[in-house]
């Protein structure tokens, strides 16, 4: 049943990161982690799925001294949110 | 570890996650706008000050206090880099804003830059005319501070709006009006002190008033 659904943005981590990259510019891993309660592992293996996938760039720099990895969203990852939030859409008009 | 969602929690989780990046205004701004709102509000008063104590003739150069400003720019460089350091997410809004006040900076360098240099280089053309203010020819440097507050209105009124911060978007207001009232009282026989106080209150109301809110927001938040 939710098959027009991208499965790499139907999962609760990848979307939640997705939507917060979609609402800013750029995203520090440290407050992506904040903002979804993930664990580092699990969160650095999202990320890298949707690196993978062209979905987000990943910038690793340093902030001073102490290393970073920033996080942007892609114009394709633009491009599945908006076709992902289209088919949940559909999805709830042929639902009702 | 990756959880299925339905169609519903799908919904609620990407408004909840859209919302997390608040355009507020970023953490330690306030700082930066009390810096520069002190220091031209020392340095107006103390200008206006030398006006009125010095001996006419000589109290022209009362002006080469302005020169005083380039201490902030140090402070301003640590404070940034420390907003910079400690900012864990950039909004669009930010974005904009950083380019508006880079554009706010450029403006004011532009217009110091041409003031000095048209009197300079169009000065000895003019030799005989008003001498008041030595080798600078008066109409340009007393339509200098009104121009700034206009460009002080227009970056402050675009942040307060931006932001949704009104202590902003009423300092951009107080500096647009302190422009018009130093326009118009341009012919003023006190108008070199009436420029210096003006400043003065449109920095309190422009920078340190709102730079205080903000700080005072931030220990809050913390």
């Amino acid at each position: 049943m939710y098959n027009d659904l991208d499965p790499l943005l139907h999962s609760q981590l990848r979307l939640a990161v997705i939507s917060i990259l979609i609402g800013s510019e750029e995203a520090d891993f440290v407050y992506l982690r904040k903002q979804t309660n993930a664990s580092a592992g699990n969160l650095s293996v999202q990320i890298e799925k949707l690196r993978e996938a062209g979905y987000i760039t990943v910038i690793k720099d340093f902030k001073g001294r102490v290393p970073c990895t920033t996080c942007r969203i892609t114009l394709k990852g633009v491009d599945a949110f908006e076709k992902y939030v289209k088919a949940l859409q559909n999805y709830i008009l042929i639902k009702k | 570890m990756e959880t299925q969602l339905n169609e519903k929690e799908s919904l609620n989780l990407i408004n909840e996650m859209i919302s997390t990046a608040r355009n507020n205004l970023q953490k330690g701004m306030g700082n930066i706008f009390l810096l520069w709102g002190y220091l031209v509000f020392a340095i107006s008063l103390v200008n206006f000050i030398l006006l009125v104590v010095l001996p006419q003739h000589v109290n022209h150069n009362s002006y080469f206090i302005w020169i005083l400003m380039g201490l902030g720019y140090p402070v301003h460089y640590r404070l940034v880099t420390k907003i910079q350091i400690e900012k864990l997410v950039k909004t669009y809004v930010d974005k904009i804003m950083d380019q508006v006040w880079i554009a706010f900076s450029i403006s004011i360098i532009l217009v110091v830059i041409g003031m000095i240099g048209s009197s300079l280089l169009v000065m000895p053309a003019f030799t005989g005319v008003e001498k008041d203010f030595g080798f600078l020819h008066w109409f340009q440097w007393t339509l200098m501070t009104p121009f700034m507050l206009l460009l002080y209105g227009f970056a402050l009124f675009i942040s307060g709006k931006a932001y949704d911060f009104k202590p902003l978007v009423r300092g951009g207001i107080i500096c647009w009006v302190a422009s018009l009232f130093l326009i118009l009282s341009v012919h003023h026989r006190y108008m070199p002190e009436i420029q210096q106080v003006t400043l003065a209150i449109a920095s309190l109301f422009g920078f340190i008033i709102p730079g205080s809110i903000l700080k005072k927001k931030e220990k809050e938040n913390v």
